[in-house]
């Protein structure tokens, strides 16, 4: 099978096709980016873009990707590697302490300015709240959102 | 010598401390040794390198660390590179614990890069120099105005971060790795288990299947491990379930043998606790005026990081071991002591760390990567599950505190608490119970942290026993600081109810320590303590305040707003934090830490507890161990107040008043003690369920 990553098509071997989306992404083709949290769709570490939607990579077979262009954290950043004005929003707020959750976070993020691109915090908390964070970057987060959607963080 | 082998690899300069020298970077473990102390910052035509002598796991050390070395060097920061060194690097340092790295590494650091500067200064570029304990004053990095002028600087790995580049250990990739995972039974590994058989062949046929392993090193607590290598992730799933393994577990336990044996009634019956933390005489027979019972339960650090490590063995018998550790040389020497390896046959690298509040300490997932990948003799990576790190790690045990105090003209005369809980330092995860019977004669400072109450009492008695539990406990943030303070911070408020006084001003009046005051005065200004919030018509609403020193030098106060509705459910509004940690490097980031806290304090009140059944922790994810969401978290200010002491920890500071003031303020708004966390709707109910 043909697997659309980030623009570049990639044959995905027999080995690989019964695996998730998640564990192609991470150790076949090495874009460790997109994170393993749970495995059960509940923590929102893994979560990619499948034609345009955001998707817990967790959960979703690689084979059912087939016909979908994929979209992870490493596929965010402009020609040049122009950081996305999320990408540069999170930077500016200083958001992340571990680091572990923000990829998730961001592609989230991500899914949500692109269907309301101006959320109030009632939609950042409804968008955000399968994406946990331990180490209580939550504030951060909100006013990161904020400032990628051109407001007053 | 390893400092000349170093040398002759290296044309440049390089600092490194003598041992002996009165700097206080000698581990506690291992051993300290003259060829321990390798150089943290070298130079090398006009670049620097920071071999960083800490474990970053989010609490951006390596920034602050960044910073001292910059304001020290006079360098740009573009021209000093932090390297995540590996054991190999540096000499040995101890476990990245208890908020300790700005105060015992920023210094030694600063002298380091200070004896650099010098000598640099002076047309030195080349060979190798002993760091010289330059005094405090002399340090240009601890300057109150040392960093001000350039504002926040940008996050080290800031960058890679939001970019996805791999940071962490599951994120390393070796040629030809395969992937590993350790089964167990379904069991505590404080019980006895064994597996009674399996269908191997049905394993063998899955395609994948790499290798079947059985090695009593893979033994964990007292619970055997069969090993199962695969070529991909998925296909361990399919090879577990086509293994089938049955086993056989001694014993058994649930939720109420635990009750059982932490409850505290029994054993106050019986007399004096085994374990003083203040040894007043209190009249036990007289009437008190607060009298409180308090439960913490069970809880995980739920770190978003499952444990991980990747294990490599060379055709010459060496082992490189990538980990996501907090204690990177602690791993190296357990892979020593339990594969027969010499020291300097094991590199170990440590990665940024995920998430690890105290759970990432000891060697577990470790030694099963190391064993898989001798057996297998490939790399082999392996990840913990999330139903993995419930069953097999260790939790933040479950204490029962009973508080009883007795008031004179408004103040504190008697103070009585008394409480029950398992250990931390001596975690039973690595302990024996043989073992344990001589840890107990010591006692366990971790399970003691924060349990000395912070006002002047006449009489204080504080006591506890040790109780070895069947589930596995360990440091969590903050070790006992956070339940300790959460129990004392409930009953003082109580204290200042019946002595009808306002609880900022009754604490301010007895609070022995002034740095506490201070912070505690500000978070009430900042938090306009004297106007409540304003009552609504469908809510309770509700504010608390609580205060507290961590570990005698750090000190914090909080004050939460709270509502209620008339189902019980609890939401916190705001919450206020006045912190001080003395001189502070990266204001930014101590805030960062703050928030952390703060939010942790949620969580103990909100959702931590780990259920416990069928003789195991009975979570299998994040569904059965809650942990705060972005809609639980509040607006929260933090007021920083740096007067200039030397610094301290901020990592685990705040956490010692969050959980109190929230409580405190449920208590306000609905009349309600909680005395049993987290909070049930059904406590806080008014309407029929
Ligand atoms: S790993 Fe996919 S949601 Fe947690
Ligand atoms: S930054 Fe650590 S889990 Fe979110």
């Amino acid at each position: 099978m043909l697997l659309n990553v980030n623009g570049v098509v990639a044959e995905i071997p027999r080995a690989w096709q019964e695996e998730s989306l998640l564990s192609v992404l991470r150790e076949h083709l090495g874009l460790v980016g997109t994170k393993y949290g749970c495995g059960v769709g509940v923590c929102g570490a893994c979560t990619v873009h499948v034609g345009g939607e955001a998707r817990r990579s967790c959960l979703t077979p690689v084979a059912a990707c087939a016909g979908a262009p994929v979209v992870t954290i490493e596929g965010l950043a402009g020609p040049g590697g122009a950081l996305h004005p999320v990408q540069a929003a999170w930077l500016a707020e200083a958001v992340p302490q571990c680091g572990y959750c923000q990829a998730g976070q961001i592609m989230s993020t991500v899914a949500l300015l692109r269907r309301n691109p101006a959320p109030d915090d009632a939609a950042i908390d409804a968008a955000l709240a399968g994406n946990l964070c331990r180490c209580g970057t939550h504030q951060r987060i909100r006013r990161a959102v904020r400032r990628a959607a051109g407001e007053r963080p | 010598m390893k400092r000349r082998t170093f040398l002759s690899a290296a044309a440049g300069l390089s600092v490194s401390f003598l041992a002996g020298c009165a700097l206080p970077v000698i581990p506690r473990r291992p051993a300290p040794s003259a060829a321990g102390a390798h150089a943290w910052i070298r130079h090398h035509e006009g670049r620097y390198a920071l071999y960083l002598p800490r474990v970053e796991m989010g609490q951006n050390i390596a920034t602050a660390m960044k910073q001292v070395a910059c304001a020290e060097l006079g360098a740009a920061w573009d021209r000093v590179n932090v390297i995540l060194p590996a054991t190999s690097d540096i000499g040995p340092v101890r476990a990245t614990v208890g908020s300790e790295s700005v105060r015992d590494f920023a210094v030694p650091l600063a002298q380091a890069c200070a004896t650099l500067r010098d000598a640099l200064a002076a047309g030195r570029t080349e060979g190798h120099i002993d760091a010289r304990p330059y005094p405090l004053e002399a340090l240009r990095a601890f300057r109150a105005d040392a960093g001000a002028a350039a504002g926040p600087p940008a996050l080290v790995q800031g960058e890679a971060i939001v970019r996805g580049e791999a940071l962490y250990v599951a994120d390393v990739r070796r040629p030809g790795m395969v992937f590993g995972r350790v089964l167990r039974a379904p069991a505590s590994p404080e019980l006895a288990a064994r597996p009674l058989g399996y269908d191997a062949a049905a394993a063998r046929a899955e395609p994948g299947f790499v290798a079947l392993v059985r090695d009593p090193l893979l033994r964990q607590g007292r619970s055997e491990g069969v090993g199962i290598v695969a070529r991909t992730p998925g296909a361990l799933d399919r090879i577990e379930s086509a293994l089938a393994v049955r086993w056989h577990v001694d014993g058994g336990f649930t939720q109420a043998t635990i009750d059982a044996a932490l409850d505290l009634a029994p054993r106050l019956a019986r007399g004096a606790l085994a374990k003083t933390v203040r040894r007043g005489c209190i009249d036990r027979a007289a009437r008190w005026d607060v009298d409180l019972a308090i439960d913490v339960p069970l809880a995980a650090h739920g770190a978003i990081e499952p444990r991980a490590a990747v294990a490599e063995f060379g055709s010459d018998g060496r082992l490189q071991l990538w980990v996501g550790s907090q204690d990177v040389f602690y791993q190296r020497d357990v892979m020593a002591r339990r594969l027969g390896l010499e020291n300097d046959r094991i590199v170990v690298t440590g990665c940024r760390v995920g998430g690890a509040f105290g759970g990432k300490t000891i060697c577990t997932v470790e030694l099963e990567a190391a064993v898989l990948a001798r057996a297998a003799a490939r790399p082999v990576k392996v990840q913990w599950t999330r139903a993995q790190e419930f069953r097999f790690g260790f939790h933040r045990p479950p204490s029962r505190h009973r508080l009883r105090a007795r008031l004179e003209d408004g103040r504190l005369s008697q103070w009585w608490h008394a409480f029950s809980s398992s250990h931390i330092l001596f975690t039973n995860a690595v302990v024996p119970p043989w073992l344990q019977h001589v840890t107990d004669l010591i006692g366990d400072d971790g399970v003691a942290r924060g349990a000395a109450l912070p006002y002047r009492a006449a009489a204080q008695r504080t006591e506890f026993d040790l109780v070895r539990l069947p589930v596995l406990t360990g440091p969590w943030r903050g070790l006992g600081a956070g339940p300790n303070a959460l129990a004392i911070e409930s009953a003082i408020d109580e204290c200042a109810r019946a002595a009808n006084a306002d609880a900022v001003a009754f604490r301010i009046a007895q609070i022995e320590e002034p740095r506490l005051a201070r912070v505690l005065q500000c978070a009430a200004a900042a938090a306009g303590w004297g106007h409540k919030p304003a009552p609504a018509a469908d809510r309770r609403v509700g504010r608390g305040v609580a205060c507290g020193t961590y570990k005698g030098t750090s000190h914090a106060a909080v004050v939460a707003d709270v509502e209620v509705d008339a189902s019980g459910r609890l939401r916190v509004t705001r919450l206020v934090c006045a912190h001080d940690c003395g001189r502070v490097i990266n204001p930014d980031q101590v805030r960062a830490q703050c928030e952390g806290n703060l939010v942790w304090g949620l969580g103990m009140v909100i959702a931590d507890a780990l259920p416990v059944a069928s003789s195991r922790v009975a979570a299998d994810s994040f569904a059965d161990a809650p942990i705060p969401r972005i809609g639980d978290v509040p607006p929260m200010e933090i007021l920083l107040v740096d007067a200039g002491d030397a610094p301290s920890g901020a990592g685990e500071t705040a956490i010692v008043a969050a959980a109190g003031a929230i409580a405190n303020a449920v208590r306000d708004a609905t009349g309600h003690r909680p005395t049993r966390f987290p909070v049930a709707a059904g406590d806080l109910r008014t309407l029929p369920a």
